[in-house]
């Protein structure tokens, strides 16, 4: 037992850094950015919950929340671990000393698992906790309620990052064993999350039919998810049987999972790290020595990093695949997309005239989602680990560096964006003009997003890691870039849509697009002047 | 030329660097010694533009590594301890990668690559990703892209780590030919009997304070390196 807390001390060593700031330049207000948006997104959570519950709770129905706020989570939870859990698992930098110590390899990975729960814990309860609260007020809560929470709380994370470890396993697993790991890995992992977000929705529509019914959500809840279930029933009716047995399925799960994996782990780790080299080595003659400019040379490295971090790629791809997808989607059952618009219970309430006599700024707000879902740019700086020492011995500008980074983020994001465009401009017949205008804010709008991942990056740097995950997906700058984008994309869909009506379309597109260039123009010079002195000062 | 003017390098309250100065002169091979934490690395980052430092000032060439980095690092290379390089890439591509940075044509990268990578018996494996390679093989990789771009200053850590001994000895003709050209080569080692036997010039660093610099035969007169840095350190 002492041997496994010394192993969990010293792997989360550089995790208690997560609201650490490395920066020379750290601000006392840059240390609480993370915390005071947390507790933004925590407030109107609970002010969301607070109006679902004055609605709800009159008909008794408030328990309901507690029980779609897991399930919610649980789906995230999921989502989120398949992106994390491959990379988190297998083949980390630190592989070599901790599989040569004396220690089970089950150990290992135990205490992997335990870091990607005490992560998830910390999202998880940003998200449940205001929902909680807010319950207090609305239903006759005693003392079981708040053990009932606190318990959930612990263990609500455990079976989703079960089944996302199962499923990275298995990703992992077959992958490990073609010459291109990462392209298969990637592969498998889109199909699979793309295939999670389709049941969602599908679970969605059983969702939004039975709230319809009240009287059978109860049974749906219950045999849909079950820690759900459990959690309406322990907070309408406590049971301490009920209780106990839950946690005791939330151990099971947990020792089957680590004892499952264990058995195939070092299988897997082993087949990851087997590195296929050219059988006939190239003669020198026949080597490529084409000259670039320094720039073309700093953007090929972004790709290189970025086409061979399977997680980087996941990440960043999966809102622009999403994009597409929702492109064909909007193109093929537009009647959906306008139904969805016109609901004033789950969607936007607008008028049916005024939703096809817009449809440019409809784009525009697809194209918003494609854009403010994603940050590329929020993890290149902390990509770099180890061997930004070689960018600073190097003899290039700062300026030239930083700027690098947002031109090979940019060529990621503007092709896909532009394919989504095409198939909205052709099926809505987009005019010519609103057309270019949306072509430039496919270009406008990502720039703003990168600028702003870079800047939240050079502030929130995580140079030291033993896998790329960490730095994407788990470092204070990934969790400020994903909030601040939601929060932009809501303002930006938000303003877009009272003009609706009152404007015309391409007055909108055009004020859109001045803002945006606007916008580019004051993070370019804060770029060029202040990140600049952030990424000098970087140190290990 | 190389001058180190009173530099001082804080880490919170300790002194990593305290005043050091000393001057490496065109044509010197420098040894730069002292045991682990004395402050080498510190000094060796702060030469090459990676770590910033509190006080004082470096001149490359006259100019200052903190008013025209960008200047200074174009005439220098620098090899690390650990061999740092982005181990996704292909050699060949991490070393013109080096190459476009230090602006070099694709005649001269082509020529020094060429003879640096068959110097060091790396000439068929340049195609193959670096993370298949072992400690030596990137450690030589990284020399090979130091050298590419022929630096008129090499600054090396700890370069004969991990290398094997045919390595070495190519490396020390390859660094006995820069001098001859009248370019400085400054390195930090522990091998204190490499150091006597090559390089011209020393200095002996301990706590972040220098307590001895100057040539090889003022620094040990009769004694051997090795002796003098064992009474210094006791």
């Amino acid at each position: 037992m002492k041997k496994l807390f010394s192993l969990i001390r010293a792997c989360m060593s550089s995790d208690m850094a997560l609201f650490r700031v490395k920066s020379k330049n750290k601000s006392k207000f840059s240390s609480f950015v993370p915390i005071l948006l947390a507790g933004y997104i925590m407030f109107i959570i609970w002010s969301g919950a607070n109006s679902f519950l004055e609605k709800l709770a009159p008909m008794n129905l408030g328990y309901l929340i507690l029980a779609t706020a897991t399930m919610g989570i649980s789906l995230m939870t999921i989502i989120e671990g398949i992106y994390k859990s491959g990379p988190l698992l297998f083949n980390c930098k630190d592989d070599q000393l901790l599989l040569s110590l004396p220690i089970k390899r089950r150990t290992v990975l135990f205490v992997r698992i335990l870091k990607l729960y005490i992560f998830e814990l910390l999202y998880n309860s940003m998200f449940l906790l205001p929902v909680m609260v807010a319950y207090i007020r609305w239903g006759n809560v005693n003392p079981t309620y708040y053990l009932t929470c606190i318990i959930m709380l612990l263990l609500l994370p455990i079976i989703p990052i079960a089944i996302s470890c199962v499923i990275g396993a298995i990703t992992s697993g077959i992958s490990s064993k073609f010459k291109f790991k990462n392209a298969v890995q990637i592969i498998l992992s889109m199909i699979i999350l793309v295939g999670v977000m389709y049941l969602s929705f599908k679970v969605e529509d059983v969702f939004n039919y039975l709230l319809a019914n009240a009287e059978s959500i109860n049974d749906f809840i219950t045999r849909r998810y079950y820690p759900a279930g459990v959690f309406s029933k322990l907070v309408v009716d406590f049971n301490v049987k009920e209780l106990l047995i839950f946690v005791a399925i939330n151990i099971i799960v947990m020792v089957f999972t680590v004892l499952v994996l264990g058995k195939f782990y070092f299988r897997i780790n082993s087949g990851l790290k087997n590195i296929s080299t050219s059988k006939t080595h190239t003669k020198v003659k026949d080597l490529k020595f084409k000259a670039r400019s320094q720039t073309s040379s700093l953007i090929k490295k972004e790709f290189n990093t970025f086409f061979k971090t399977p997680v980087f790629i996941i990440n960043a791809g999966f809102a622009l695949v999403l994009f597409i997808v929702l492109a064909v989607v909007a193109a093929i059952k537009f009647d959906g997309v306008v139904a969805f618009l016109i609901d004033e219970e789950n969607g936007f309430g607008l008028a049916n005239d005024l939703i096809y006599n817009n449809l440019s700024v409809i784009i525009f707000a697809f194209l918003s989602f494609g854009t403010f879902m994603t940050s590329i740019t929020s993890s290149v700086i902390s990509l770099e680990g180890r061997n930004i020492s070689i960018l600073k011995s190097l003899p290039i500008k700062t300026k030239t560096i930083l700027m690098s980074k947002i031109y090979a983020a940019l060529l990621i994001t503007t092709p896909a964006l532009l394919v989504g465009d095409l198939i909205m401009f052709i099926r809505f017949r987009t005019n010519i003009l609103e057309a270019l205008l949306l072509i430039v804010l496919s270009i406008l709008m990502p720039l703003i997003s990168h600028f702003i991942g870079i800047i939240i990056n050079l502030k929130y740097p995580k140079l030291e890691w033993e896998t790329p995950a960490e730095a994407v997906k788990q470092s204070t700058s990934s969790f400020i870039a994903v909030m601040l984008g939601m929060v932009v994309l809501i303002i930006v869909v938000g303003i877009a849509f009272a003009l609706l009506g009152k404007v015309l379309p391409i007055i909108v597109l055009l004020i859109a697009t001045g803002v945006s260039g606007l916008i580019n123009l004051i993070l370019y010079l804060y770029l060029t002047k202040k990140s600049v002195k952030d990424f000098d000062s970087l140190s290990l | 030329m190389i001058e180190i003017k009173k530099v001082t390098k804080k880490y919170g309250d300790n002194k990593a660097l305290d005043e050091v100065s000393f001057t490496v002169e065109d044509g010197d091979i420098f040894a730069f010694i002292g045991h682990n934490g004395a402050g080498k690395t510190t000094l060796i980052k702060s030469i090459v533009g990676i770590h910033d430092f509190d006080e004082g000032d470096i001149l490359i060439d006259g100019m200052s590594i903190k008013e025209k980095p960008v200047e200074c690092k174009k005439l220098m290379a620098f090899v690390p301890d650990n061999p740092e390089t982005y181990e996704h890439m292909k050699a060949i591509d991490y070393i013109n990668f080096i190459c476009d940075m230090y602006d070099v044509d694709s005649k001269t990268r082509e020529e020094n690559i060429k003879k640096y990578s068959t110097l060091f018996g790396m000439e068929d494996k340049l195609n193959d990703t670096i993370d298949s390679y072992s400690h030596g093989m990137k450690q030589k990789v990284v020399l090979i892209s130091a050298l590419a771009h022929d630096p008129k200053i090499l600054i090396m850590d700890e370069p004969f780590v991990g290398l094997d001994p045919k390595a070495v000895f190519d490396i020390k003709e390859v660094l006995n030919e820069m001098v001859k050209e009248g370019k400085i080569v400054f390195y930090s080692t522990h091998i204190l009997d490499v150091a006597e036997k090559l390089c011209s010039r020393v200095a002996i660093i301990k706590q972040g304070k220098i307590v001895k610099s100057g040539s090889m035969k003022e620094i040990k007169g009769d004694k051997s390196l090795e002796n003098v840095f064992m009474e210094l350190e006791g």
